[in-house]
């Protein structure tokens, strides 16, 4: 419990218990703190991995062009593991995050289909928008509804969500890509435009980031989503409806996974529906690496956000440097478990001081 | 297309035969009494199942193989499985077997979990074709027809070539290895290639039909080598997240993609200029062939064993001339 506390961002009010051990070692609290943030030993190994390509590749790697194409990739992945990042946090797992996307995108899709197709208007596109955020959201607070009233763990529930919506948007679509899914409007707006440079694509996860980091580290809908993977019994205790706060969570879950959606359209242009299978995994590794605890109550956007980026990295680094690819995955795996043990080790250290 | 019908019977094989050995050991009334071999092609009983009814290119080789049979006088009718699975398919091939047909064209969407069923079929009689896919068992089948994969690469690769200039980098990007189908493709491409001296090949990369990695990693390949100028797409996911990663690095038309199949939505990405060359297959001259090496066996002629159909490289420049343009596959008779 203790332990916990003290891994929240420095902008996070603990809700339990307030760090009450400060200045044991006479350490600086600030330092001490710096010190015990993940995200911390995470950045530190994705500083070294940027630096390592920059030197193996001169020229190549850290250039405009490369970090615009991993931001740009990275995006959606992005956007996804802020909404992960919240689930985590309480705790819970959402396995259905690609089905939900594919829903939430075939949704979107077929009303522009038959609403002008490629061609359509601003309204369209907007409709659009509004229907693949409404799917998700309701798709992830029906998810959090069965989490919170029926017992059922949220590996389960979810689990159960990603065949359904996955089955759903096939049982729509007949199980081939509509064409025409996407209006040119959103391709060349939000897919493929740019503000001063910068993909829109990228502007728009990093708005979402900045947004739901701050609601993490700075409200009291943070406060208790952090509360709740902590001890979710003494939230309860305390009056808080655990319940409600849930399907919250797993609704702002769906909601980004159907933003997901609106973005995936705009710069695929297609509903791909075989083509998210493994979006849970890439982004539960993500959330993970940045230093998220799976048992809950402890994590971070910002930690997501470097979580991200390391897979990004590597990969596009090691197709710079000309590494074969199996590689790469091999590469992935060994950085995820290093990270992860790296700061149980720390964890372990400090729980026994 | 095939790269994945190839990889989804994988799962289901195992739980198959099982069910299958046990059907077969139940129901093996081997008299036969079928109608095998009272010569001319006239009148005879031919079945066609598919692997997947909605996709053209079966639609395709459906159209041909009908016309041909129409013309020869035979009972002909096809089926096709709804989805890419063993489970889809068997109760289709069972109920094809107890109608007795003289013949059966069939692509089976298993390596082996639909060899007892067949073997059942055949030995009751039934002369069996295998067109577009096959199993592994070499006594299934009295003719094999499917594309020649690996000519279809070498088509590829020169159609490339020539828009490439034969100069620059070039690379393959698929799915995953170990696909039959798509490895004689890639081993076809890449071995064309090295008669280009100017083009140097890059190593395969596999995206797992994630159209996101394959966007990444064409991005990632173009940091590396800025001259890349032509790229091969493993299927329609991969030649999408292709598409999508030259678009985000404003090299869209600049480098060349090739892909496989001449579906209706890729013929119109060619036309938009997202793809520049599509090998089709000949799905046609699959069904039509078929067709024609059954006549001969009910006629007491010989059989070819094998036949590997012709592949053809479609253009924007090419696309017009109509002996090319019936290439195209058909989304309906």
């Amino acid at each position: 419990m203790s332990a916990n506390s003290q891994d929240i961002k420095p902008a996070a009010k603990a809700p339990d218990v307030p760090p009450s051990d400060g200045g044991r070692f006479a350490i600086p609290p600030w330092l001490r703190r710096a010190a015990g943030i993940s995200e911390l030993w995470t950045f530190v190994i994705l500083v070294a991995l940027v630096a390592f390509f920059t030197i193996a590749a001169p020229g190549k790697f850290f250039t405009q062009y490369d970090l615009t194409q991993i931001a740009v990739n990275a995006a959606i992945y992005l956007v996804l593991g802020v909404g992960m990042t919240f689930v985590i946090i309480t705790a819970g797992i959402d396995l259905s995050i690609g089905s939900v996307l594919v829903l939430a995108a075939v949704a979107a899709g077929e009303y522009n289909i038959h609403h002008g197709g490629p061609a359509s208007s601003w309204g369209t596109v907007a409709v659009c928008v509004v229907i693949a955020l409404a799917v998700g959201a309701g798709w992830g607070a029906l998810q959090g509804a069965v989490v919170a009233t029926g017992k059922v763990p949220p590996l389960i529930v979810t689990l159960g969500g990603l065949g359904a919506a996955l089955g759903i948007a096939e049982l729509a679509t007949g199980g081939q890509d509509p064409a025409g899914a996407a209006a040119t409007h959103l391709q060349n707006s939000l897919g493929f435009g740019k503000l001063a440079g910068i993909p829109w694509m990228v502007i728009l996860a990093a708005a979402v980031t900045a947004l739901f980091g701050a609601v993490l580290g700075a409200t009291r809908f943070g406060s208790h989503t952090l509360a709740i993977g902590s001890n979710p019994t003494a939230v309860r205790r305390a009056g808080i409806p655990v319940g409600r706060h849930l399907i919250m969570v797993y609704g702002l879950m769906g909601l980004l996974a159907g933003l997901g959606a609106v973005m995936w359209l705009a710069s695929y242009g297609t509903t791909s529906i075989a083509g998210h299978s493994t979006d849970n995994l890439k982004v539960i590794t993500a959330v993970v690496l940045g230093g998220t605890s799976l048992f809950g109550g402890r994590g971070s956007v910002l930690g997501t956000v470097i979580g991200v980026f390391i897979p990004a990295v590597l990969t596009t680094g090691l197709i710079v440097i000309g590494v074969q690819q199996y590689w790469q995955d091999v590469a992935v795996g060994v950085v995820l478990v290093a990270a992860v043990y790296i700061d149980q080790m720390r964890r372990k250290t400090r729980e026994r001081a | 297309m095939s790269s994945i019908r190839i990889t989804r019977k994988v799962l289901v094989a195992a739980g198959t035969v099982l069910v299958l050995t046990g059907a077969a050991a139940c129901s093996s009334s081997s008299d036969s009494g079928g109608s095998g071999s009272k010569g001319g092609a006239s009148g005879k009983k031919v079945r066609l199942i598919t692997g997947v009814k909605s996709d053209p290119f079966y639609i395709t080789m459906t159209c041909a193989a009908q016309t041909e049979a129409k013309a020869k006088g035979m009972d002909f009718s096809a089926d096709g499985s709804a989805q890419w699975d063993v489970s889809v398919q068997r109760p289709l091939l069972d109920s094809v077997a107890a109608s007795r047909p003289d013949g059966l064209l069939i692509s089976p969407v298993d390596v082996s979990a639909l060899t007892p069923s067949l073997k059942q079929i055949q030995s009751a009689g039934t002369k069996v074709a295998l067109v577009d896919t096959t199993v592994t068992d070499p006594s299934i089948g009295m003719t094999r027809i499917s594309s020649d994969n690996e000519k279809g690469g070498r088509v590829a690769a020169d159609a490339l070539a020539k828009l490439m200039n034969e100069k620059g980098s070039a690379i393959v990007i698929s799915v995953k290895p170990g696909v039959s189908t798509t490895d004689a493709r890639i081993k076809g491409f890449t071995e064309e290639m090295k008669k280009y001296p100017n083009i140097k090949m890059l190593p395969t990369l596999y995206d797992n039909d994630l159209p996101a990695t394959a966007a990444s990693q064409i991005q990632s390949t173009l940091a590396a080598h800025p001259d890349l100028g032509g790229v091969f797409a493993g299927n329609t996911n991969t030649g999408t997240g292709i598409a999508t990663g030259l678009k985000q690095a404003g090299k869209q038309g600049t480098v060349k993609v090739a892909a496989f199949d001449a579906e209706p939505d890729e013929v119109a990405s060619l036309k938009a200029g997202t793809l520049q060359v599509l090998v089709a297959q000949d799905p046609a001259a699959i069904g039509k062939e078929a067709v024609d090496q059954l006549a001969a066996a009910f006629e007491g002629k010989s059989v070819q064993k094998s036949i590997g159909t012709n592949m053809v490289a479609i253009t924007k420049a090419n696309m017009d001339q109509p002996e090319i343009s019936k290439y195209f596959y058909k989304a309906g008779c």
